[in-house]
């Protein structure tokens, strides 16, 4: 199947007075339609400029796409014009956001707030995109729509107003839904929910997912293909099983190490990854993750490892990623470490 | 809702009784120089036998707390009092000069909320831009300026200057509320704008630094990824947020300014509530200046307590008390 979205060495930054920040720095992937994409990493690791640069919602002037293709259907999104973009956006590619509480305009209704882009790329009336707002609030399971609808944002709660936020992308029936961290600011108990309401209206609506999260039990569960990144670049990019399962970035093994099991009856230790992530300003030289890398090298700190395919048919960051001796996958760790 | 109402009407007893009791300190004998009866009879020595009844009349024999309670007492029934001066009861001077003080309030919000949410709505959007450096400047010259000062520059220039330089032909007026010269509307320019010139720049402010908060928050973001056009999404989604605050600030001041403006009038010569303050003050005509004072205090209680609830009407997130979900 052709990819519903193509992205190829898409790089954005940002100005400040400190400096230049490398956001995204060289990151393409590609997304099928009906599918999900997941995109794991730290915070400032990038994954939410990535989802706005393709948006080209960046914040300008201090925030610029330096390079790079985001190709929809084939066409190139950041050559548009202003009016393409507009027409693509909340149409085409639809946005939700990390804080359901304040992304919803706290003085308009949210029947309204949902009707808002329907009225403006299918041309409805206000009384129709109203009616088609209980719809979707329905759909998205609202108890009482038609009356929620006419209600503020303040007077749902955290869960609903994900949902209705859910419902707003999902208006007019995009080809490509980006949810960015969508289940980050919610009870734990509401986070399975909200996932399941994604993955049900895939199911029903076909839409391909683009999911960001720093949380790799969501992606586990959901993703097709995963993208892990780390100061901007990708690390580690392919089928989810492989990435998971045969993982060759030392990074990748860190999120997954510092990840709860509930697969075994064994009290593992979590370990978590040494160090903070880095800024990216000074984004360390070669590869960014090796002054927390417990198996990092000379060449780890003077050169960038290029992302290559391995066996598996999975790409991955590492210099030693082709090295069978560095990828006996889960049962790497101790006797390594010692060796250092 | 109502609730609510009738426990802020209660609140305003207390700052009633403080303000009364400060007016009738401040006329204790002592306090401030002035014979009452002097000022009512003149400088002439008058018979004992007048001065007794003058006395009486007013109840200036009491001692100061009777005074007081006889005072409040008739301001209950709907009596201020009697002019020392004038011989008129205060109630039906401040009748008279009311409507000319709240035209002047009138122009003058118009000026504010015109000029004031224009500037600054384009000093938001247009942030660092010529512009929004001409207002920032502007507006912190206009806020340090003293009102009377402007006033008086305005005068100067739109009246006379301007009438010698274009040979009389182009001018504006300068004192009172009506001439045979030009229509009323033409003098209530120069004193509107005076008024009407610390708060439009305030407005300005309040509006621009409003707005641009607004505009950087996550709902704005939503807005853009909806796809409407930046306009729409200034104007319908950052606007409406941005507007309530500055419409508390523009609801309080129209209470201040229906209060009287005390140097705007002076200045201009504008029969109002204000100057007849300004007025009595100078002749120590109390009964005028304490009835002034308390319906200025009445009317900019009563301006907050409905400004305070059409915060309700504005922000569907503020329900007061009473009616809570």
């Amino acid at each position: 199947m052709p990819a519903l979205l193509e992205v190829r060495g898409l790089s954005t930054r940002f100005t400040t007075r400190d400096g230049i920040v490398k956001a995204v720095d060289g990151v393409s992937f590609a997304l099928e339609p009906g599918k999900t994409l997941g995109v794991v990493g730290e915070s400032g690791s990038g994954k939410s400029v990535t989802a706005l640069s393709m948006m080209r919602l960046v914040a300008e002037p201090q925030g610029k796409i330096v390079g790079g293709e985001v190709l929809f259907k084939g066409a190139d999104v950041l050559k548009m014009s202003e009016r393409e973009v507009r027409d693509m956006r909340g149409n085409r590619i639809a946005m939700i956001f990390q804080d359901p509480m304040t992304s919803l305009n706290p003085v308009f209704r949210v029947g309204r707030q949902i009707g808002e882009s329907l009225i403006l790329h299918k041309g409805m009336s206000r009384k129709d995109a109203f009616d088609r707002a209980v719809q979707l609030l329905d759909m998205v399971g609202i108890p009482n729509a038609r009356d929620r609808a006419k209600d503020y944002p303040h007077q749902f709660s955290g869960g609903m107003r994900q949902r209705a936020m859910i419902a707003m992308a999902l208006a007019c029936d995009p080809d490509i839904l980006i949810a960015d961290e969508p289940t980050t600011a919610l009870d734990v108990t509401i986070q399975a929910q909200i996932l399941e309401l994604i993955m049900e209206m895939q199911e029903r609506t076909g839409t391909a997912i683009i999911i960001i999260t720093h949380d790799l039990g969501v992606v586990a569960d959901i993703a097709n293909d995963v993208m892990v990144m780390y100061a901007g670049r990708q690390v580690e990019y392919g089928e989810s099983r492989h990435v998971f399962g045969d993982s060759l970035h030392p990074y990748t093994w860190g999120l997954l190490d510092s990840l709860p099991r509930h697969d075994s009856d064994e009290k593992g230790e979590l370990v978590p990854i040494e160090g903070q992530p880095p800024s990216l300003i000074n984004v360390p030289y070669g590869c960014a993750f090796h002054p927390r890398c417990p198996y990092a090298e000379e060449i780890c700190r003077s050169e960038v490892p290029p992302l290559l395919a391995t066996d598996t048919g999975h790409l991955s960051a590492c210099h030693f990623s082709a090295d069978p001796a560095f990828r006996r996958g889960m049962d790497r760790d101790q006797e390594r470490v010692a060796l250092k | 809702m109502l609730k609510y109402t009738v426990r802020r009407i209660f609140q305003m007893i207390p700052v009633f009784i403080g303000v009364t009791l400060i007016l009738f300190i401040l006329r204790a004998p002592g306090v401030l120089p002035g014979d009452p009866v002097r000022m009512i009879t003149g400088e002439r020595a008058i018979p004992d036998a007048l001065r007794e009844q003058i006395v009486k009349k007013h109840a200036l024999d009491q001692p100061l707390h009777r005074q007081y309670v006889i005072y409040i007492g008739n301001l209950l029934q709907g009596d201020l009092g009697e002019s020392y001066q004038r011989g008129r009861p205060v109630l039906d001077i401040f009748a008279d000069k009311f409507p000319n003080t709240l035209r002047l309030a009138f122009a003058g919000i118009i000026v504010e909320i015109i000029i004031g949410l224009t500037a600054g709505i384009i000093s938001a959007v247009r942030q660092y831009s010529f512009l929004d450096v001409l207002v920032t400047l502007s507006t912190s010259i206009l806020v340090s300026v003293p009102v009377f000062w402007l006033g008086m520059l305005f005068q100067i220039f739109f009246g006379i200057k301007l009438k010698e330089w274009t040979g009389g032909a182009v001018h504006l007026p300068i004192s009172q509320m009506s001439s045979a010269e030009f229509p009323d509307w033409a003098h209530l320019i120069l004193p509107a704008i005076t008024l009407a010139s610390v708060s439009t720049a305030y407005v300005a402010r309040i509006m621009r630094s409003q707005m641009l908060e607004a505009m950087g928050q996550d709902y704005i973001r939503t807005a853009l990824a909806k796809g409407l056009t930046r306009r729409a999404v200034t104007f319908r989604h950052g606007l409406k947020n941005a507007l309530i605050p500055v419409v508390t600030f523009v609801g309080i001041d129209f209470g201040v300014m229906m209060g009287g403006a005390i140097l705007t009038e002076t200045v201009f010569s504008w029969p109002g509530v204000g100057r007849e303050i300004f007025l009595a003050v100078g002749q120590r005509d109390w009964p005028i200046v304490m009835g002034g004072v308390i319906i200025i205090v009445f009317l900019v209680m009563i301006i907050n307590l409905i400004v305070d609830l059409s915060y309700a009407l504005l922000d569907p997130r503020i329900r007061y008390g009473g009616d809570a979900e």
